[in-house]
């Protein structure tokens, strides 16, 4: 792709970037961002901010800084008067009305426009000409002071805003916003240099009405009226160093809590929720204690911060001395599940804390360092807190994790390196998006990547050990506090930052170690090994003949040379062994310790010193061996595959120690259906000092060996006794004692029998009819009045219990489900599930577990046919304004529906607002469970829903960075890399549809409807697919094709199918694209900046990208025009604007956003004549552009005015 | 003067429909009367005829004259212990209500006074008598026969039930399960019933009714908050935690009522308020940059 480019990234990656800022950005020294008024209603944030810039070039004329959907008023520099050019790229990614429509495409020109503003390689969207009477400044190296003044109207990226709708003061409806955004995205609600490695001292001010806080990053220096007493600002000061990526702000009308252990530590949530708080944060402080301890170093602010907002973009996000959580993790003293979960996080956002805010990284690629870091801390913590056996099951659950999904998607690179070898520039080809810039990752990448990041630091603690590890830590933090302190002068800020390099360095100072083979191997290759292993014993010589293979092969696999550690049981001890992996040695012999004969001896020892009694009536006579394990330590990031013995599996699950090995054997043995497995199992579920998860696994195995056991199982369904014998009264077996949850571990057992209990089947494939009516009774006496906790989670299991005890309907099909051919037992469930949810509705349960899994219920009756199936239920549940976890499962729901169902439904309305987590959540579990895969035909794969799709990555979430990625994501599960298939050949006007025999008109040239059913079904289902996604969104507008009855509504349909922006409602961002346009013609109404105009039209931004990276080898663009950005920058002065714009800019907003439909429907028509459109597009703009200026400079008010519908015709 | 009737007389029955009960017979008459009265008075004063309205209105006002002066005499009268006025209880009356007693006489003796008839003599209405329950007691022989009357029997009379109380744990069990199960059903049922439901099947929308979701504008506190009767729960299982509970629980009361607005800073928070796990004594040494007071402006700010 781009030669020059990669020519500068040949030298190490660390060199390289200091390099590349060093000869392009001047450095930034000291930021101020006052914003002045935050307006709830509108949505709208007015405010400067001032960059003290030191200048490291000569002649220094022009500074790119980071700026998205901010307007920008004006712009100076010492005082003066500065011309600027605004300019995004990733806006609208793709220009020309493209019929390429393939993935690859989208991908390179995408990872193109997020280059052409990177921070970290100097580009920015805001251009800055520095006056020429400065120029002579930047010889003398002085200060330049850049001012600009900005404005943020109805932010969809960057900040969000929660307005609840009631009456009162904003303050009593709880209002609120928030800074969020995945990796550095400061960018979207003040220009600044938006990059991780961009140090400086800030100044933070914020006017908030007097009955908000505003809480942001540093300390609180004071807190003063204005004027007329109406208002409060919060002065913050920030003195160390911090990346404006680290700057966030939340404002609202919180409660405040000051730490009672430490009083610089400040709380704040919602109103109303003060005793949750106040309980949830109850033990934070041990946390500080826990990470300063292993430290050795105090918490590097000043103070620390912790809110708790509505609508939250993650649940936890860390910042230069504050972190921001989602509202949902308070809980009160009654709650137990949520309790060890939000301690987590309060664990992580500390941990990120100290690295990820304190330290920042060097670029990009050296995020894993922090990742890791904090990661890896963050498990120490688990371990002293949960103990060992919870962090060696969180271990085995992410690398397990970790592996699967590298050997999905291929590997997960933690340390690219671009264009070094010659396999092009991309390092991870076998992915469909670019691990160049964290922008462009999959958010489950992204997550994975996390995950590998801290195991290869536990992998490296294995190799250093951990005290040379934490001491590589305190290295890193005290060089990087005693540069916080000094002036920027000094140079000493880049300590600060971490980078691989220096890491590694630090490593090999303080451990004296080389650990470079296993960098190597994990940190700058991606993908994971995966062994299988078998053995056979040799009685002859008393050996053990181990096999170990690999498959390095297939997809995310690597070959793996080196020891690995193989644990053998045996009758007289525990042995390690520590074997060579060689290219070509797949045998390996291991010496027996002891003799095949049964020893006289009865204690067998163990791993631990334990010695035990073993009934070894089961084992292999010859052999002595009783249970072998690969790699127990999980010290190769591998997948094993290991065959033994099912007795062996029994004794490895009854009396190895390692809770680990104990999951590995649960998962074997579901393939060993034998009355000993079921013993084995039996006895660990019995085993009060067993890890409780390992036990909750033993149910589930235990349900699947009883199944597969059905004919020769005897006595009462499995658990049943069991169940009874440890939860129901003595006196009365059938009744189960009041609730009290004293012993947790009971408490967690006792959640989770009746769900795996459900998974039983009978012969003729049914729940068995002891367990429906037992699970029912459970539900029935169950009694929580003398529990002091509450018991919403286990009533919330009990009704997935019944979820899970549901078969399949009997029936013929196509009959319609009516009430009165109800199945008994369906009936009975049906009636627990309605009474559940309805009870939910007067006495909500905490975070509404129980209608989280009644609507789950629901659905599975639907599916499996005792109900009609119907998505209209989910659908009102999935609306704004119910709990976040409750809309995510209808919502879940609802995507299942469209994939079972391959056809419409009536009406796809989701009136909500746009929450960016929801949204992320539909697009994910879109992609989680497709409607279709690019393998299968489906009549949902039609071209509008491609048109939709394309629409929503290329130019409608440009806001979000996780949402767009999450689109690209979905295109990929659905069509695939290439082309999508069912779309027509672009030159063609016939398509011939070989499966049903027949030809249709090209449907983007005419939208004339076939006669054919299945494809008018289709077509409209297209619609409401991409219909979910947007209308989520898109604030509130409910689509007009959606709700009309499909006969008479299928024309409109197909209008909107055909241009979905040419559809007849003039309402201003119906779809999303509209809606950034309309904001590009915004600047222009309201400021008036001639600079800008050119850099808007698609045309020249495109022409941006060429100019100054020559990335893109696309395939048509005949006749591109050289850029013209510096005719652009003309000196005209620009004059601010008065603050008072509201109504007319929303007036105006409105005719641009009819003036753009007008446009693409043009487009639509005409795409053949691509080019010719284009430059007529342009011709347009630019006489526009003249009698803009021309009305500017006689009337203002009326040019505006008048404007609007010149531009429509 | 106190007549019950007089008292009541705020009725009125302008319709002039024919009744039958003697109540409204005996209160029609009297009001006639004083119709004929407000006629003569009238016919006295020298008009030949008055609208039907301005008559009544005129009517109405002297039956209220004549209640209240019966209402103030039984006050006085009752004021001294005695249950019949006497005449100088409505003499006192009539000059309380500012009517100048003296003239009174004059005024009775007019010489073109009209006679008034009677009013026809009808039953005076009979009071329904209560519901008859048991056998009304008579006064023991210590009270004096003057003294008021037993009320009636079902007021106090009580009929003694007695079971054996249930302790048979698996029927107590059974019983609280099944009744709370009823109670939860009826409960759901009757919200479904009168409000707004969903339905899973087409063809009978009454068979399992779903009350209907309703968004909420703030979704957050019904399912973060825990509801007040597990609150109450937790009240009565635990007493060991009752400190903390009520601590817990009287804290959001106080920020409801301190209002989280306005002056929450300028008020220094309120101790307790905000750090109440820390005594008084280590109070004063907090100093978080959130709660000290906002600064007023600086004049001097203006340039």
């Amino acid at each position: 792709m781009n030669r020059k480019k990669d020519k500068g990234f040949e030298t190490p990656l660390f060199l390289n970037v200091l390099t590349c800022y060093v000869m392009f950005i001047p450095h930034t020294t000291h930021q101020v961002v006052c914003i002045n008024n935050i307006n709830f209603q509108r949505k709208s944030v007015i405010g400067f901010v001032e960059l003290t810039i030191f200048p490291t070039v000569v002649n220094l004329n022009r500074i790119k800084l980071n700026s998205k959907q901010c307007r920008i008023y004006r712009v100076r520099v010492n005082d003066l008067e500065a011309p600027f050019i605004y300019n995004d790229p990733t806006l609208e990614v793709c220009h020309h009305e493209s019929k390429q429509r393939n993935l690859n495409y989208f991908s390179s020109a995408y990872t193109a426009a997020v280059s052409a503003v990177d921070p970290d390689a100097g580009h920015g969207e805001l251009v800055i000409k520095v006056p020429s009477e400065l120029w002579k400044q930047g010889d003398e190296m002085n200060v330049l002071k850049v001012y600009i003044e900005f404005s943020l109207d109805q932010p969809k990226g960057g900040l969000h805003f929660v307005v609840p709708d009631v009456e009162g003061s904003m303050a009593e409806r709880g209002a609120h916003v928030f800074s969020f955004g995945y990796q550095n995205s400061t960018r979207f609600w003040f220009p600044c240099v938006d990059s991780y490695s961009e140090l400086c001292t800030w100044k933070l001010e914020f006017t908030v009405d007097a009955s908000m806080v505003a809480v942001s990053c540093g300390d609180l220096v004071e807190t003063v009226y204005t004027h007329d007493m109406r208002k409060k600002t919060f002065h913050y000061v920030l003195p160390i160093p911090t990346a404006a990526s680290n700057i966030s702000l939340s404002v609202g009308p919180f409660e405040i809590l000051v730490e009672p252990y430490m009083h610089e530590v400040t709380h704040f949530c919602l109103p109303q929720l003060l005793p949750l708080l106040k309980h949830s944060m109850s033990y934070l402080h041990e946390i500080f204690e826990f990470y300063e301890e292993i430290l050795t170093c105090r918490y590097p602010y000043s103070c620390f911060k912790t809110v708790f907002v509505d609508e939250a973009y993650v649940q936890v996000s860390s910042y230069a001395s504050m972190s921001i959580f989602s509202t949902n993790l308070l809980h009160s003293a009654m709650i137990i599940d949520q309790t060890p979960l939000t301690r987590q996080c309060l664990a992580q956002a500390l941990a990120q804390q100290f690295f990820g805010c304190f330290i920042s990284r060097m670029s990009w690629a050296d995020e894993w360092v922090l990742k890791g870091i904090s990661g890896y801390i963050y498990g120490l913590y688990l371990k002293k807190t949960f103990g060992v056996n919870q962090y060696r099951h969180w271990i085995k659950e992410e690398l397990d994790k970790m592996v699967e999904y590298e050997l999905k998607m291929g590997g997960v690179l933690l340390h690219p390196t671009f264009g070094g070898g010659k396999d092009k520039d991309n390092p991870t080809p076998h992915l469909h998006f670019s691990i160049k810039h964290p922008h462009t990752l999959s958010w489950k990448y992204y997550k994975m990547f996390q995950c590998k990041a801290h195991l290869v630091m536990r992998l490296i603690e294995n190799r250093i050990s951990m005290e040379f590890m934490l001491q590589v830590f305190n290295k890193l933090l005290s060089l990087a506090s005693t540069a916080s302190s000094q002036k920027y002068q000094s140079h000493m800020w880049s300590q600060m930052l971490v980078s691989t390099h220096s890491f590694l360095k630090s490593i090999s100072n303080v451990s004296g170690k080389d650990i470079g083979p296993l960098i190597k191997q994990w940190v700058d290759q991606s993908a994971v090994v995966k062994f299988f292993g078998s053995f056979a014993f040799n009685r002859k010589r008393n050996v053990l003949e181990l096999e170990i293979r690999q498959d390095y092969t297939s997809s995310g696999t690597q070959k793996y040379v080196g020891p690995i550690k193989v644990t053998v049981q045996e009758l007289d001890g525990s042995f390690n062994h520590t074997l060579q992996i060689e290219e070509n040695s797949l045998k390996h012999d291991i010496p027996c310790h002891s003799k095949s004969r049964r020893n006289k001896k009865k204690k067998i020892p163990l791993m631990n010193g334990e010695e035990v009694d073993m009934d070894l009536s089961a084992m292999d006579a010859d052999s002595p061996l009783l249970w072998i394990r690969i790699d127990p330590d999980m010290s190769i990031l591998r997948k094993v595959e290991f065959e033994q013995a099912d007795f062996m599996w029994q004794y490895q699950l009854r009396y190895e120690r390692d809770v680990v090995a104990q999951e590995e054997s649960i998962l074997a043995l579901e393939k060993f259906p034998t009355p000993a497995s079921r013993l084995a199992l039996t006895d660990i579920l019995e085993q009060d000092q067993c890890f409780y998860k390992v036990r909750q696994g033993a149910c589930f195995c235990l349900a699947k060996i009883a199944n597969s056991m059905m004919s020769t199982w005897t006595g009462p369904p499995a658990m049943k006794s069991l169940f009874t014998r440890m939860f129901c009264c003595k006196s009365c077996p059938n009744i189960v004692k009041t609730n009290t949850f004293i012993s947790f571990q009971s408490y967690f057992l006792q959640k989770t029998m009746p769900v795996a209990m459900a998974q039983l089947r009978d012969i003729q494939n049914l729940c068995p009819k002891d367990v429906l009516n037992f699970i029912l009774d459970l539900i029935k006496y169950n009694d929580n009045r003398k529990n002091k906790f509450s018991d919403n989670y286990y009533r919330a299991e009990l009704i997935d219990a019944l979820t899970n005890s549901l078969t399949p309907a009997i029936s013929i099909s196509n009959e319609v489900r009516t009430v009165d051919n109800l199945n008994g037992d369906v009936r009975l469930i049906l009636e627990e599930i309605t009474r559940s949810l309805n009870m939910e509705k007067l006495l909500p349960s905490y975070r509404n577990t129980i209608t989280v899994s009644c609507l789950r219920a629901i659905r599975m009756l639907q599916k499996n046919g005792h109900i009609p199936s119907d998505p209209s239920l989910f659908k009102s549940y999935a609306e704004y304004g119910h709990f976040v976890d409750v809309r995510v499962a209808a919502l879940e729901a609802v995507v299942d529906y469209t994939r079972g169902m391959h056809r419409t439904s009536p009406s796809e309305v989701s009136r909500t607002h746009p929450i960016p987590y929801v949204v992320h959540k539909i697009l994910s579990m879109l992609g989680k469970n497709p409607p279709f895969t690019k393998a299968a035909e489906s009549p949902l794969c039609n071209e509008a829903l491609v048109d939709q799709l394309w629409k929503l990555m290329n130019s409608g979430t440009s806001h979000d960075w996780r949402l767009r990625c999450d689109a690209v994501n979905l295109y990929y599960t659905l069509f695939g890399l290439t082309r999508p298939s069912c779309l027509p050949l672009p030159e063609l006007g016939l398509v011939l549809n070989l499966k049903e025999k027949k030809a249709v008109l090209n449907p983007t040239i005419k939208p004339e409807q076939g006669p054919d059913t299945t494809e008018m079904t289709g077509i409209t289902m297209g619609v409401h697919i991409p219909g979910l996604i947007t209308m989520e969104t898109v604030s509130s507008v409910s689509m007009s094709s959606g709700v009309a009855p499909p006969p008479q509504g299928l024309k409109r349909k197909l209008d909107s199918v055909v241009g979905p922006l040419g559809s007849s409602s003039p309402e201003p961002g119906q779809v999303l694209q509209e809606e950034d346009t309309s904001k590009k013609f915004k600047i222009r109404f309201n400021t008036v900046e001639e600079d800008e105009i050119d850099m808007e039209s698609p045309h020249d931004s495109q022409a941006f990208i060429h100019h100054h990276l020559n990335i893109l080898e696309r395939p048509s663009t005949p006749g591109k025009e050289p850029p013209a950005v510096d005719q652009a920058v003309l000196s005209l002065p620009v004059t601010p604007l008065p603050s008072s714009f509201g109504k007319e800019s929303t007036s105006s907003s409105k005719h641009s956003g009819d003036h753009h439909h007008h446009h693409h429907h043009h487009e639509h028509k005409k795409k053949k004549k691509k080019k010719h459109k284009h430059k007529h597009k342009h011709k347009h703009e630019s006489k526009d552009k003249e009698r803009d200026s021309h009305a500017f400079s006689n009337s203002p008010a009326s040019g505006r005015s008048a404007r609007s519908p010149s531009m429509s015709d | 003067m106190a007549d019950p009737a007089v008292m009541a007389g705020g009725f009125t029955f302008r319709g002039g429909k024919a009744t039958s009960s003697p109540a409204e017979n005996y209160q029609l008459a009297r009001r006639r009367t004083l119709q004929v009265v407000v006629s003569s008075l009238l016919t006295e004063c020298g008009f030949e005829s008055a609208e039907k309205a301005a008559v009544e209105s005129l009517t109405e006002m002297i039956q209220r004259y004549i209640s209240e002066v019966g209402r103030c005499a039984k006050a006085y009268c009752e004021h001294t212990a005695r249950i019949t006025p006497t005449l100088s209880d409505t003499v006192v009356t009539l000059i309380e209500m500012g009517f100048n007693v003296n003239t009174l006489p004059v005024y009775a003796k007019r010489s073109q006074r009209m006679v008034i008839t009677a009013p026809p003599v009808t039953n005076a209405p009979v009071i329904p008598k209560a519901l008859i329950a048991g056998q009304k007691r008579t006064h023991p022989s210590h009270i004096p026969s003057h003294f008021p009357e037993f009320p009636d029997p079902h007021t106090y009379i009580k009929t003694p039930t007695f079971r054996e109380p249930v302790s048979d744990y698996q029927v107590v069990r059974e019983k609280a399960a099944s009744q709370r199960r009823d109670v939860e059903r009826a409960l759901t049922r009757f919200m479904a019933k009168t409000g707004e439901t969903q339905s899973l099947f087409k063809d009978d929308i009454t068979a399992f009714p779903l009350i209907a979701a309703r968004p909420s504008s703030i979704p957050y506190l019904s399912a973060l908050l825990p509801s007040e009767l597990e609150l109450q729960t937790l009240e009565e299982t635990d007493s060991s935690e009752q400190d903390d509970q009520t601590d817990s629980e009287n804290t959001p009361g106080n920020n409801l009522n301190d209002d989280p607005g306005a002056d929450k800073e300028n008020s220094m928070l309120p101790p307790g308020g905000v750090v109440p796990s820390v005594k008084a004594s280590e109070e004063n040494m907090i100093d978080n940059p959130y709660l000290r007071p906002v600064k007023k402006p600086k004049v001097r700010r203006k340039k």
